[in-house]
């Protein structure tokens, strides 16, 4: 028994070795390359981003602003901590999570029903600051800052002039407030370096994550971003639905860095442009209409 | 022996984990993914640019002489740009082979894996499956 731990200790050991050389490997062809090519200076080159390493020194205080990289910009940034699962659904939220055919629990595309895998639909918030994390960009006015995808071109408004949330979502009459995609946001500095962002009134159409969590109007989400220095910011993302989940759930943990060039690529879904790709691609392919 | 088995496992394993594909989009349990078919001398008819994925659509013949109409896709234009694509980089009328990993259905449609030009070079996909953001391959025309 010790002799097999042995072995999958020095198997995984060998593994992590390997894909740290493979790595290093790709980081100086990238570079050789690069070296070499004529570069413009419109574009984003993830080595550039790659070649940023270190912490940049300490993070400034109070301020987030400035084009941070996501996992999915090639700048080598730590993989996001998924939700958690399986989630904590109430039978209400285990009935809603039952409809939603997600890609991620093995349906083909012809058989999801994902509003965004389907029709380009907008993710939503809390998902769109889980699912492709590509590229964001963070900036202040002196009573809101405002969150920025790159992906869908996304704009999130969030409130810092000490107002408290909307509690009238959803409700009828004149002055009540409907959801939105994104939700209605307000945001504090907790310390110096970490930032609180609640926001509530979500579209309850849209899927919590890219695994077909459900959500209801009345979800609170809870963002803490962290600037641990000038060159990392961690976001963690919890979300209390009393009606759908027995207990705040966790939607993971998504990690910035930040981009030396401050660009980054354009990135939209475009309905009509999904439909081709589902109708000559991925439904044949698949086996659907 | 058993301990060699079990090294070479958790080895496999360990890589598995760090090279399996992110089905961050469109994923890829269509397609079998074991040996990708190749397609010599295919001729490409049309290159469409387009998110989610940009599609490669060539005739191949086979070597009954019959044209097999081909469409294979991408990753996204994001993921193949940051691997140094663009909408440039194959062209109607480019003879050339793809390599593709079929639908298991049979259909004449896969996920694209990569193209060897009549110049010797070649350019790959995101990697051999998902769109994880042009982590797992540089991609650049060598």
């Amino acid at each position: 028994m010790r002799k097999a731990c042995t072995g999958i200790i020095a198997g995984v050991a060998g593994a992590l070795l390997l894909s740290a050389m493979a790595t290093a490997q790709t980081a100086q062809t990238n570079t050789a390359q690069t070296n070499n090519a004529p570069r413009s200076p419109w574009k984003y080159y993830p080595e550039d981003a790659r070649a940023n390493t270190g912490d940049g020194g300490p993070a400034p205080k109070r301020d987030l602003s400035g084009t941070w990289a996501g996992e999915s910009s090639g700048a080598g940034v730590r993989n996001i901590v998924r939700p958690e699962t399986p989630p904590p659904l109430t039978p209400l939220g285990k009935q809603l999570f039952d409809r939603n055919k997600a890609e991620s629990s093995g349906v083909l595309i012809a058989q999801s029903n994902d509003p965004h895998v389907r029709y380009c639909d907008p993710f939503g918030f809390p998902r769109n600051m889980t699912d492709q994390i590509r590229s964001m960009t963070i900036t202040a006015l002196p009573e809101r800052t405002f969150v920025l995808l790159k992906f869908m071109n996304v704009w999130r408004e969030i409130w810092t002039d000490g107002r408290a949330l909307p509690t009238n979502v959803g409700a009828r009459g004149r002055d009540a407030h409907d959801p939105t995609y994104n939700g209605y946001s307000i945001g504090r500095w907790e310390d110096d370096f970490t930032f609180v962002v609640e926001t509530t009134g979500m579209a309850p159409e849209t899927w919590a994550t890219e695994g077909g969590y459900p959500h209801s109007i009345d979800a609170r989400v809870t963002e803490r971003f962290h600037r641990e220095s000038k060159n990392d910011l961690t976001m963690t993302i919890t979300m209390d639905d009393p009606k759908l989940y027995t207990r705040p759930v966790k939607l993971g943990t998504v990690y910035f860095r930040w981009i030396p060039s401050q660009t980054f690529f354009d990135f939209s879904c475009v309905p009509s442009s999904v439909q081709m790709y589902l109708k000559e691609m991925a439904d044949p392919a698949s086996g659907g209409k | 022996m058993k301990t060699k088995f079990l090294m070479t496992a958790a080895l496999l394993a360990g890589l598995a984990a760090f090279d399996s594909p992110s089905l961050a989009h469109h994923g890829n349990a269509a397609f079998n993914l074991t040996t990708p078919v190749v397609l010599k001398g295919a001729v490409v008819t049309e290159f469409i640019w387009i998110n989610p994925h940009p599609l490669i659509k060539a005739d191949y013949k086979d070597e009954k002489g019959n044209v097999q109409q081909w469409i294979m896709e991408m990753g996204s234009t994001v993921s193949a740009q940051l691997i140094g694509w663009n909408r440039t980089t194959v062209a109607p009328g480019d003879v050339v082979t793809l390599y593709v990993w079929q639908a298991k259905t049979g259909a004449f449609a896969g996920r694209f894996n990569k193209v060897e030009f009549a110049d010797g070079t070649t350019m790959r996909d995101t990697q051999t499956g998902g769109d994880d953001g042009g982590r797992a391959d540089r991609g650049v025309r060598q």
